[in-house]
């Protein structure tokens, strides 16, 4: 529910899950099928050895506020290491299927105000001591009280521990996407108590404990995190690997040339297309189920965008399919709305999208006298390639466009001083409410969102609040239908990064696709192995 | 390496200044005066570096508080955030505060990571090290071969051709440099990695290799300068050095004269030229050490930027800075015993 | 740092071009070594300034989006095109006016002000020249990069703050070489004479000292350039130098490289442009200082 209280979207890993965002838009890379990489994936998965993960710069590869979940704001870029270091409350699986892990299950009562989640019998942590209902409460406690915004964000009214096996969460009003909401925010995660306590939280960040299939050999924070086996995982046979290691690395095109030099046998997020046709020659591309569209925000509050007439000459001025076959390599489906083939509610087509036509936007253009536009984008290749593009395509319909590109650090301050005009994003999530979802771009309390209408506020509060699936996509449905007709907002296509693997590499997520997070997928490294 | 090129290059130029004045320090040791002085007016470059990092991540938009809390901070929470760092005093309260504990020696902690700075750069500065030195090793090896096959036979084939390379490698951007190496040695050869960086406790060949590839990006260039500057030199003193004169008076082989004594005499100054510029070398680190995702303080240092860290940012400038005094310091020091030639008495930058 | 010593290659190759050339015969016929590299570097100013006004350049952006990816010497596209369908051979012209422009600037940026403040240090001498030179230190001493940092995420990255950026590290290269050559007056007779005779200290400056130590600075503005062009490049690779779309020879290897391995060209190109370039000055600069007999 949207309601006065609550925070437009949980993306309690704020600046990350933003970054990812955008980069993400930015990115544009991996998703579709195209590139196929070298086919089907033989042989099978062994104990033991050890595997290098490359993690780009630019997003995962920078940890530097440390790995504890309640201090940590890059944490939906860092998910492959909290979730190696902590394991998880509930995974997604593939098509935005949740996939309970520490948690074996919840139950909504109360009308839909009170879950139940019960919890995984007979684990311990790294250190020893047991996890149970009691850590669970702490965790989630503490991170609400964390000055960080990457805390949960329901509307929660009280939390408490029943037994050792059950936490109970009471809500003030009912949201639905609460459990979905888990996978990408810090109460996913769940830290030691005990050595929270004995090493401080500025030890802890630096060396953390949790309950996941891994726990931590050595950190230089940014830039090399070195995993070891946890011997006593709770799930039986796993993890395959002995060591697992994570390197920064400065962009696609160095982390390609270290996969080929050996020095690595994953990357992920590999977002540059013209890599991943090369990439393909000689190691195994996997494509994940997109769950955020590249959208065109508009900031509704000020000139030219106030008028819906200039959005609309923005609509009809776009034609992305030259952009999507040069630039993307036709690798992603094309879509008209904030939902994506990887979450729930899939819906490609909306009634009433106004589609490319450059005849409508030159009448516009000329009706409204001229069009001047800043448009701007993360600083990552594709997104300033794209954004070349469209400026060269809206010069048709007479619109003069001015192109910028910032880091995320400076992107931010551009959204939060109010300034901006237009932005290429990304917008949506595998539960359309949680993370970088439609509210994250949409919603009028949302620093990202250039729209502010209580109409379209009050309909994604509603489907937030919707428990019968059904019922919430009809709600998503009208929603897009609304963005639509009021031109908020044209949506491009469903973008999703892809992950490169050495062929001796088999596991979710690097051989088979899973539904992405934050734009990109979380891989189970539990479930990674080398192949013999 | 004669006193002129030395100055170029170097810039200590004391020894144009006029003769020393009288004495009447307590210190009449020349030399203890020179350090006396130098490591004085290091005072004041070292402050003045401190406050310039200061002033200039104070200047940068955007503060640590919002870095940390992330973009959908409250104004409030970020407030919050600020006023527990600290970050809401004025500028000179906080440089003050900062001063003070630098001075006795505490540098902070990381407020990005809570790590202190100590160990943040005890964690990077080794590799850095090591890098420079490989550096070091690498142009000494290139250049003092290569200047002293050109310099046998002045205008011969041999020195065209390695002054022609010399000058087409001081000429290549080091970034351009480092992807070729990349490219050809990583990529297609695979016989050095592209990127990262193994400790010498896990695999000394491994730990050389690793840093191959970024010691030649930094020290081609360099190494191409070095061999011009030596190849002069050596020309040059065996034209015009008296004892060359004599040597040769006495029958003693050309090549014995050249690799003997001129030899030797050259090579110290190119050491001292070479220590010297390392204090500026260290800045290639923030391009070259990114390029091959090395954990070093270069690294460090652009995302303490990034992140507006101003503690590592702090620490990592005063160390370039210290370096490049330093360095300063050891060649002054280094020509002033080798050269009775070189009075001090002006003070000298 | 990128280039890769901000300060000592900028000094370097001044002292070792000068060092290899003093004991070449002074005079030789047509001087060759100065005729070739001059024209080289005509030749690429004239192409990078005029061409673009006569010849039919398409503009370096705003390429169509259809014509993209083109491979060198396409009907149309000389170098081809890069993957938004700008045409490679007018951003290299265009890219080349930038690059060419900031170096100029630069170094006449640190020619005026810093062989300026070198020039008083070295004439002046005591409380003026320790003030002076501990300023000039204390920008040495500093990573410039802290300070292109600031301003590029401070002013947000363009021509003119590239220049400034760049100019916070030639200004003290040029204040050490003047001074050191204005020191080296001290002992001439003609300055004894016109001190001597009253000349204000000011008219010395001007009339005595900037004319004497002027060949010195110039030649050393040359080899200065090349390095300039170089570490405007190093500004890009960090993202701090000319923004895309425009293009500088630096910001288009450094777009280049993120796909180098897939389109090598786009990163080929434009560095033998700017490797021919650097090396043209440097010989020019090299050969002028052995013209000269400046040391």
């Amino acid at each position: 529910m949207w309601t006065k209280k609550r925070q437009p979207a949980r993306l309690g890993l704020a600046a990350a899950a933003v970054a990812v965002a955008l980069v993400a838009a930015a990115c544009g890379s991996g998703g579709g099928g195209g590139t196929g990489g070298s086919g089907s994936v033989t042989g099978t998965p062994k104990h033991g050895g050890a595997l290098t993960v490359l993690e780009g710069s630019g997003f995962a590869g920078q940890w530097p506020a440390g790995l504890d979940p309640a201090t940590n704001t890059n944490g939906a870029a860092n998910q492959p290491y909290m979730d190696s270091i902590y394991g998880q409350m509930f995974e997604l699986g593939s098509k935005g299927k949740i996939i309970p892990d520490l948690a074996t299950g919840y139950k909504f009562s109360n009308g839909g105000k009170t879950v139940t989640i019960s919890l995984r019998h007979g684990v311990n942590f790294t250190d020893g001591t047991p996890f149970n209902a009691d850590a669970v409460v702490w965790n989630i406690k503490r991170d609400l009280k964390s000055p960080c915004t990457c805390k949960p964000t329901w509307p929660i009214a009280s939390i408490k521990a029943i037994g050792s096996d059950q936490v109970q969460i009471n809500l003030a009003t009912v949201f639905a996407p609460i459990i979905a909401s888990f996978i990408d925010s810090t109460a996913d995660w769940i830290a030691s108590p005990t050595a929270v306590k004995k090493l401080g939280e500025k030890q802890f960040r630096l060396h953390p404990v949790g309950a996941g299939p891994f726990m931590v050999a050595s950190n230089t924070p940014n830039s090399v995190l070195v995993l070891k086996r946890n011997p006593h995982y709770w799930q039986p046979g796993r993890p395959y690997l002995d060591k697992l290691t994570f390197k920064s690395v400065g962009s696609d095109e160095a982390a390609y040339e270290a996969m080929l030099a050996g020095e690595g046998q994953v990357y992920e997020d590999m977002s540059t297309p013209d890599l991943l046709k090369q990439a393909a020659q000689h190691f195994h591309v996997q494509n994940q189920l997109s769950t955020s569209p590249y959208d065109l925000q508009f900031n509704t509050a000020i000139p030219p965008f106030n008028n819906i007439k200039a959005r609309l000459a923005i609509y009809y001025a776009t034609d992305f399919r030259p952009i999507l076959q040069h630039i993307f390599h036709n690798l992603y489906p094309m879509t008209q709305s904030f939902t994506a083939p990887g979450g729930i509610c899939y819906q490609q087509q909306v009634p009433g999208y106004p589609a490319y036509n450059l005849a409508k936007a030159k009448a516009l253009v000329k009706q409204i006298g001229g069009l001047n536009v800043q448009l701007g984008t993360i600083n990552v290749l594709v997104a300033k390639e794209t954004t070349q593009a469209l400026q060269t395509e809206w010069a048709k319909a007479g619109i003069k466009t001015t192109i910028h590109s910032w880091d995320l650090g400076p992107l931010i301050q551009q959204f939060t001083g109010g300034k901006w005009q237009a932005m290429i994003q990304t917008a949506g999530a595998y539960d359309p409410a949680v993370g970088v979802g439609v509210g994250f771009r949409f919603n009028s309390k949302s620093p990202f969102s250039g729209v502010h209408d209580p109409h379209l506020d009050s309909l994604l509060g509603q489907a937030a609040g919707t428990l019968d699936m059904g019922q919430r996509c009809k709600l998503y449905g009208q929603a897009a239908q609304y963005i639509a007709q009021k031109a908020y907002g044209p949506f491009y296509f469903s973008f999703a990064p892809a992950n490169i693997a050495a062929k001796n590499v088999v596991g979710p997520g690097l051989t088979s696709p899973l539904s992405s997070v934050v734009v990109t997928p979380n891989v189970p490294y539990e479930d990674v192995a080398l192949t013999s | 390496m004669t006193a002129e090129a030395g100055a170029a290059a170097a810039g200590p130029s004391s020894h144009w200044g006029p003769a020393a004045p009288a004495a009447g320090a307590v210190l009449r040791s020349p030399m203890l005066r020179l350090v006396g002085r130098r490591l004085l007016a290091a005072i004041p470059v070292l402050w003045g570096v401190t406050l310039l990092t200061f002033a200039v991540m104070n200047v940068l938009p955007g503060d640590a508080a919002q870095q940390l809390l992330g973009a959908n901070a409250t104004p409030a929470e970020v407030h919050a955030l600020e006023v527990k760092l600290h970050l809401n005093e004025p500028f000179w309260v906080r440089y003050g505060h900062w001063l003070g504990a630098a001075v006795t020696g505490h540098l902070g902690s990381s407020i990005q990571s809570g790590q202190t700075v100590t160990s943040t750069l005890a964690q990077r500065l080794p590799l850095s090290i090591e890098l420079l030195a490989y550096v070091f090793l690498l142009t000494i090896v290139i250049s003092v071969p290569l200047a002293v096959l050109a310099a046998r036979k002045p205008g011969g084939v041999t020195d065209r051709l390695s002054m022609m390379l010399s000058m087409g490698g001081l000429s290549i951007a080091p970034y351009v440099l480092a992807l070729l190496l990349v490219l050809v040695f990583a990529v297609i050869l695979r016989v050095f990695p592209a990127i990262g960086y193994v400790s010498p406790g896990e695999s000394i060949p491994g730990n050389i290799r690793s840093l191959t590839l970024p010691a030649i990006s930094i020290g081609f260039p360099v190494a191409c300068v070095y061999t011009r500057l030596l190849r002069a030199d050596i020309v040059e003193q065996m034209q015009s050095e008296d004892y060359v004169i004599t040597a040769r008076a006495k029958g003693v082989s050309q090549w014995q004269i050249l690799v003997r004594h001129v030899l030797r005499n050259s090579v110290f100054g190119l050491i001292t030229l070479i220590g010297l510029n390392l204090g500026t070398l260290v800045g290639a680190l923030v391009i070259i050490e990114p390029i091959f995702s090395l954990p070093g303080i270069g690294q460090a240092l652009l995302q303490a930027i990034n992140s507006r860290d101003i503690p590592v940012a702090e620490a990592v400038t005063l160390v370039f800075a210290v370096v490049v005094v330093l360095a300063n310091l050891l060649t002054d020091l280094l020509y002033a015993v080798l050269d009775p030639r070189i009075r001090y008495g002006r003070p000298t930058a | 740092m990128a280039a890769p010593l901000p300060d000592s290659t900028l000094f370097a190759p001044a002292a070792g071009a000068a060092a290899f050339t003093a004991e070449r015969p002074r005079r030789r016929a047509y001087n060759l070594d100065i005729w070739i590299p001059a024209a080289i570097l005509v030749i690429i100013f004239a192409g990078c300034f005029l061409w673009p006004l006569i010849g039919p350049v398409p503009p370096p952006v705003g390429g169509s989006i259809l014509s993209a990816g083109a491979p060198m010497f396409s009907p149309g596209h000389f170098l081809g095109t890069d993957p938004v369908g700008n045409d490679i051979f007018s951003r290299i012209l265009y890219g080349g006016q930038v690059s060419m422009e900031v170096a100029l600037a630069v170094n006449a940026i640190g020619l005026v002000i810093g062989g300026g403040l070198g020039s008083i240090a070295g004439y002046a001498g005591g409380i003026v020249d320790a003030v002076i030179m501990r300023v000039i230190d204390v920008l040495i001493a500093f990573p410039f990069l802290v300070l292109a940092l600031a301003i590029s995420q401070g002013l947000g990255p363009n021509e003119r703050d590239v220049i400034w950026a760049l100019s916070f590290f030639s200004v003290p290269a040029f204040a050490r070489i003047s001074r050191a050559g204005t020191l080296r007056l001290h002992g001439q007779t003609f300055m004894l004479a016109a001190r001597l005779s009253g000349t204000r200290p000011w008219r010395m400056l001007l009339r005595h000292v900037t004319p004497n130590v002027m060949p010195q600075v110039a030649t050393f503005a040359l080899l200065g350039m090349g390095v300039t062009v170089i570490l405007e490049g190093a500004l890009d690779f960090l993202g701090l130098g000319i923004p895309d779309p425009s293009p500088s020879w630096g910001n288009m290897i450094a777009l280049g490289q993120g796909t180098l391995s897939a389109q090598p060209s786009l990163v080929v190109v434009p560095s033998v442009f700017l490797f021919v370039t650097v090396v043209a000055l440097n010989l020019l600069g090299d050969a002028l200082r052995a013209r000269w007999g400046t040391q």
